[in-house]
């Protein structure tokens, strides 16, 4: 059975009130969802606070989703309107994000610098550009996916992503051919 | 995908969270069974007050409607009343008894 069909059976299940195939979904739809939020705000405790406020509101909108529609996308456009949604109230927890941070695995000297001028350049970008590129550039979604998470037209998540994509690379001092 | 893309995708690599996560999984259904329980109450409550202020409002009727149909109907209740309670007790072994049941 391919993810796609597989993704539409726990979804119709879930829609009949399935517990069991809500959760399978959370399980498949995790990793992607976290890896989007990281990118998107930048640390991890409210990226997974959020992570977990988007399950909870796709459980209670569950019956919307359309057939045949992609269920990461969907998720990362909750997840996506939730962080602009916290990212404009103030008096966020840093203390907690800060702990966290600290837990985080420390990668090799030159890579961690590396990973620090990607965070730094990441967190210049417009909240837009930002999660075009974590969609795109790191979590390989298509460029119509993307646009559909987002609910942004085509061309503009295409120039978004041109865009990001030059100033991480410059960034990075990596000479882009 | 150029040299400087793959560059670009090994760095986000590092923040991706685990395919597998119990802890995380465990957390957002522990959330959404509270959630359900909460609006299942909620549906409760709201179904327990509107049935009891239709009762109210009816009550004036219903009462002496109860009171004449029970005097003649008693007997027939308290006898499926009994005949109810003994099913319930009963019905495993009854089944079993009859060969309904292994």
């Amino acid at each position: 059975m391919s993810p796609a069909s597989l993704d539409e059976e726990l979804v119709a299940a879930a829609q009949g009130g399935s517990t069991e195939a809500f959760s399978r979904l959370v399980e498949r739809h995790q990793q992607a969802l976290r890896g989007f939020l990281r990118r998107a705000c930048g640390d991890w405790a409210t990226a997974d606070d959020l992570a977990q406020e988007t399950f909870l509101a796709a459980w209670s909108r569950i019956g919307r989703l359309r057939a045949g529609a992609s269920v990461r996308a969907w998720l990362c456009g909750i997840g996506y309107n939730k962080h602009l949604t916290a990212a404009r109230s103030a008096g966020r927890e840093r203390a907690r994000a800060q702990r966290y941070e600290e837990d985080r695995p420390m990668a090799s000297e030159a890579r961690h610098e590396d990973r620090l001028a990607l965070e730094a350049a990441m967190a210049e970008l417009p909240a837009e550009q930002r999660a075009c590129v974590a969609l795109c550039l790191a979590a390989d979604f298509s460029h119509a996916e993307a646009a559909e998470a987002l609910d942004m037209p085509l061309g503009t998540v295409k120039s978004h992503i041109s865009r990001g994509r030059a100033r991480l690379m410059q960034a990075l001092g990596v000479c882009d051919d | 995908m150029t040299e400087a893309d793959n560059r670009l995708k090994s760095l986000f690599a590092l923040d991706e969270p685990p395919p597998r996560d119990a802890v995380f999984s465990t957390a957002v259904m522990e959330k959404v069974m509270r959630r359900r329980f909460q609006e299942d109450v909620a549906l409760l409550s709201v179904a327990s007050v509107a049935g009891g202020g239709a009762l109210w409002a009816v009550w004036p009727t219903l009462q002496p409607a109860l009171v004449a149909v029970s005097q003649g109907l008693a007997p027939a209740l308290g006898a499926l009343a009994l005949a109810a309670c003994a099913a319930v007790i009963l019905g495993g072994r009854a089944r079993t008894a009859l060969g309904l049941e292994a």
